[in-house]
C-alpha cells in the first residue's frame, strides 16, 4: 500500500511499547515506512557549505552536541572573559550610585583587553587545535573534501568559525561593558559618540580575533595532535612577548622588536584604535600606527598564507 | 541530466604519477548504471581513482568524465552529486552519528531542516534505529559502516563511491552490507561503485567490473561479459594427454593442460567457435588417439580466473 509521498503503510498489529502510530478501531497500528526519497529541493552550493562548516566549527569549539567535558574549557574561558566585564559594570553600577571617585579605577574600552588576554590566550590555543587538528586525525577532512568545499573553501569555513569564537571572548565582553555603560549612564556621549564607541569596539575585537585564529590555525596545520598544537600555540605567543621584552629592556634591541610581539602588538593596534597609549611596552609609544598596522597584517597574511600553502599539499584521499 | 544509456563515469587514457612512479597508468574504461566493483590489490591505484572521480586531484594525461562533468574543470558540482564513504572508520568518536549524518548532508548544500530528517531516514534505511543518537566511537564495525553509507546517501546523490566497504565486518556483517548496497543501488535508484579487494564480494553483487592491477585496467565490463561460460571446454582424460593435445592443437584449438585436465578453447576464426562443434572435435580427437574421457563440461569463468590470468 503506498501512502502520502510515495511512503508504503502496513497494517500490522500493534506491539507492545510501539511509541508512535495510530491504532484503529480494530486495534491495529499503523507502520508508516517513508522509503528512500529523493530530494529535489534547493541545493545551497559551496556558500551553504561554508556556513554549515563554520556554524560546526562553533559548536564543536564551544563543546556543543558534544558530552559534558568537552564543555568545561570553553565555558572556563568565557568565564575568564566576561567576569571582569561582569564586575567592572558591578562597580560602574555601584559608582553611579555612590561614589564617583571609585569609577577612575574602571579601565578604558582599550585597557579592558590587558584583563581578559589570559583567557584570550586560553581561547585561541584549544579553539583552532580543537577544529582542525580533529578533522585531520579522522579522516573528517576526506570527507568534507569529498563535498562541494575545496581545500580553500574548506579552510574558510573553518577560519570563519574559529574567529566567531574567538570574537565572543575578544568582542563579546567590550560589547557587554558598553552596553551596560550606557544603560547606567555612563557610557559615550550621544549618539556619534556611542557608535563611535561602538565601531571601535567592533574594530577593536575584531583586530584581535583574525591575527590569533591566522596564528592558532597556522600552528595546528602542523600536527594532528590536538595537545601539542594548544602548547605550541602558547609558547609561541608568550615566547614572542617575552623575547620582546628581554631584547629591548635587557639588550638594549631596537624598539621595533615590538612588531615580533604577538601578545603585546595586536592589543597595541586596539589601543591605537580606541587612541589611547599603552603602558605595558613604553617603547611601543614611539612606533608610528601605520607601521604597527602594516606589522600585523604581515603576520596575518604570513600565518593565513602558511595554512593555505600547507592544505593544498596535504594528502586526503584516503 | 543524463541520458539513459549515457556512462556514468569514462575514463580515457588516465595517467597519474606520484613522485614519477605511475599509480595509473593510461587506464581507460567506462562505467554504466548499477553497481560496479572496483577490483584491485592494495596499491592497484583504487584509491587514487576515487579521487581522481572527486576532483582531489587531476591526471597527467587522459580524460575524466562524472556524470557528464570534468572533475578537473567541475568538481565541486561534482561531489555535489556524489556520495562517498571512506575505508577509514576513524571519524570522530564523540560525534553521534545523526549529528554527523546531518552535517555532511548540509555540507553538501542541503538546507538545516532537510539535512535532519535526511539524516534519519538514510539511518534508518540502512538499519539503525535509536542507535543514530550513540557517539560514533561507541559503535560497533558494522554500525561505523552503516553510518558512513548513510552519510553517502543522505544527500541523495546520483552517485555513490564506496572504499572497501566490508573492510572489518565478519561474515555475517558483510552480507548485510552487501545486501544492503544492492538495495541502495536496485531500491533507491542509486549508482554506485565499490571498491574491494575480494572477487567474491564483487561477483555477488556487481553488475559490471574494473579490474585494476598495478594502475593499468587489465579487464573492465559488465559481469556477465566477464564471468560465465567462456565458449570453452573442460575435458578430464583418464590417461596421459599427450596425444591428444596435440591431435588438438594440429586442429588450431587453443588447448590448456594441467596434468590430465585440458582447458580446450576456439583459438581463431579459420576454427569452429561454437560449443557444439568444439564438442564434435573433442570427440574426435578422443576416439582417434584412443583417450578415455572422464569428464566433458561446458568452462565457466569466475573472477578469480580473470584474476589470476591477468596475474600471469
Amino acid at each position: 500500500m503506498t501512502g502520502p509521498d510515495g511512503a508504503r503503510a502496513y497494517d500490522a498489529p500493534a506491539p507492545v511499547g510501539l511509541q508512535s502510530g495510530r491504532a484503529d478501531a480494530a486495534g491495529t497500528a499503523r507502520i508508516l515506512d517513508r522509503g528512500y526519497r529523493s530530494y529535489d529541493g534547493p541545493r545551497l552550493g559551496p556558500t551553504g557549505a561554508v556556513r554549515a562548516l563554520a556554524v560546526q566549527t562553533m559548536q564543536r569549539a564551544l563543546g556543543l552536541h558534544r558530552s559534558a567535558g568537552s564543555k568545561v574549557l570553553p565555558l572556563l574561558s568565557l568565564g575568564l572573559a566576561y567576569i571582569p566585564a561582569i564586575v567592572f559594570v558591578g562597580i560602574s553600577v555601584f559608582a553611579s550610585q555612590r561614589d564617583g571617585r571609585i569609577r577612575t579605577f574602571l579601565p578604558s574600552y582599550g585597557e579592558y583587553y590587558g584583563f581578559v588576554s589570559a583567557a584570550i590566550i586560553v581561547f585561541v590555543a584549544f579553539v583552532a587545535p580543537e577544529v582542525l587538528c580533529t578533522d585531520r586525525r579522522h579522516g573528517m577532512l576526506g570527507l568534507y573534501l569529498a563535498s562541494p568545499l575545496t581545500r580553500t573553501t574548506y579552510l574558510l569555513g573553518k577560519a570563519l568559525g574559529v574567529l566567531a569564537v574567538l570574537a565572543l571572548v575578544t568582542l563579546g565582553p567590550v560589547l557587554l561593558f558598553l552596553i551596560a555603560n550606557i544603560l547606567n549612564g555612563t557610557g559615550p556621549e550621544g549618539v556619534g559618540g556611542v557608535l563611535t564607541t561602538l565601531g571601535r569596539a567592533v574594530l577593536a575585537g575584531l583586530a584581535v580575533a583574525v591575527v590569533q585564529t591566522a596564528l592558532s590555525l597556522a600552528i595546528a596545520s602542523v600536527t594532528t595532535r590536538r595537545a601539542v598544537a594548544a602548547a605550541a600555540v602558547i609558547l609561541v605567543i608568550m615566547s614572542t612577548s617575552v623575547f620582546d621584552g628581554v631584547l629591548v629592556r635587557q639588550a638594549g634591541a631596537s624598539n621595533l622588536v615590538f612588531l615580533t610581539d604577538l601578545l603585546q602588538l595586536p592589543l597595541e593596534l586596539v589601543r591605537r584604535i580606541y587612541g589611547e597609549q599603552g603602558h605595558v611596552r613604553p617603547w611601543a609609544r614611539t612606533i608610528d600606527t601605520s607601521t604597527i598596522a602594516a606589522a600585523y597584517l604581515a603576520w596575518t597574511i604570513a600565518f593565513g598564507g602558511f595554512v593555505v600553502a600547507r592544505y593544498r599539499r596535504l594528502q586526503v584521499t584516503k | 541530466m543524463l541520458e539513459e544509456d549515457t556512462p556514468i563515469v569514462t575514463a580515457t587514457g588516465v595517467v597519474k604519477r606520484y613522485g614519477g612512479r605511475p599509480a595509473l597508468d593510461g587506464a581507460t574504461f567506462a562505467v554504466g548504471p548499477g553497481i560496479t566493483g572496483l577490483l584491485g590489490a592494495n596499491g592497484a591505484g583504487k584509491t587514487t581513482l576515487f579521487g581522481l572521480l572527486l576532483g582531489l586531484h587531476h591526471p597527467d594525461e587522459g580524460a575524466l568524465s562524472v556524470l557528464g562533468l570534468d572533475p578537473r574543470h567541475s568538481g565541486a558540482e561534482v561531489r555535489a552529486l556524489v556520495g562517498y564513504s571512506p575505508e577509514h572508520h576513524t571519524l570522530p568518536p564523540d560525534i553521534r552519528a545523526h549529528d554527523l549524518v546531518r552535517h555532511i548532508a548540509e555540507v553538501h548544500g542541503l538546507p538545516a531542516r532537510e539535512a535532519t530528517a535526511r539524516a534519519s531516514d538514510a539511518l534508518w534505511q540502512v538499519g539503525l534505529g535509536e542507535e543514530r543518537f550513540r557517539p560514533f566511537g561507541t559503535m560497533s564495525t558494522g554500525q561505523k559502516q552503516r553510518v558512513k553509507l548513510a552519510q553517502a546517501i543522505a544527500h541523495d546523490p546520483a552517485l555513490v563511491l564506496l572504499d572497501e566497504p566490508t573492510d572489518g565486518l565478519d561474515p555475517v556483517q558483510r552480507d548485510d552490507m552487501l545486501a544492503l548496497i544492492r538495495r541502495v543501488s536496485h531500491e533507491f535508484g542509486l549508482d554506485v561503485v565499490l571498491s574491494s579487494h575480494l572477487l567474491e564480494e564483487v561477483e555477488r553483487i556487481c553488475d559490471a567490473a574494473v579490474i585494476l592491477a598495478e594502475g593499468r585496467v587489465v579487464r573492465a565490463g559488465p559481469l556477465r561479459e566477464l564471468v560465465g561460460a567462456d565458449g570453452g571446454l573442460l575435458v578430464d582424460t583418464d590417461t596421459d594427454p599427450a596425444g591428444f593435445v596435440a591431435w588438438l592443437a594440429a586442429r588450431g584449438l587453443d588447448v590448456r593442460t594441467d596434468g590430465w585436465r585440458l582447458q580446450v578453447a576456439a583459438a581463431g576464426a579459420a576454427v569452429p567457435a561454437g560449443p557444439s562443434d568444439l564438442y564434435d572435435l573433442v570427440r574426435d580427437g578422443a576416439v582417434a588417439t584412443g583417450t578415455g574421457i572422464r569428464r566433458l563440461v561446458e568452462r565457466t569463468v569466475r573472477l578469480e580466473d580473470v584474476f589470476l590470468e591477468v596475474a600471469e
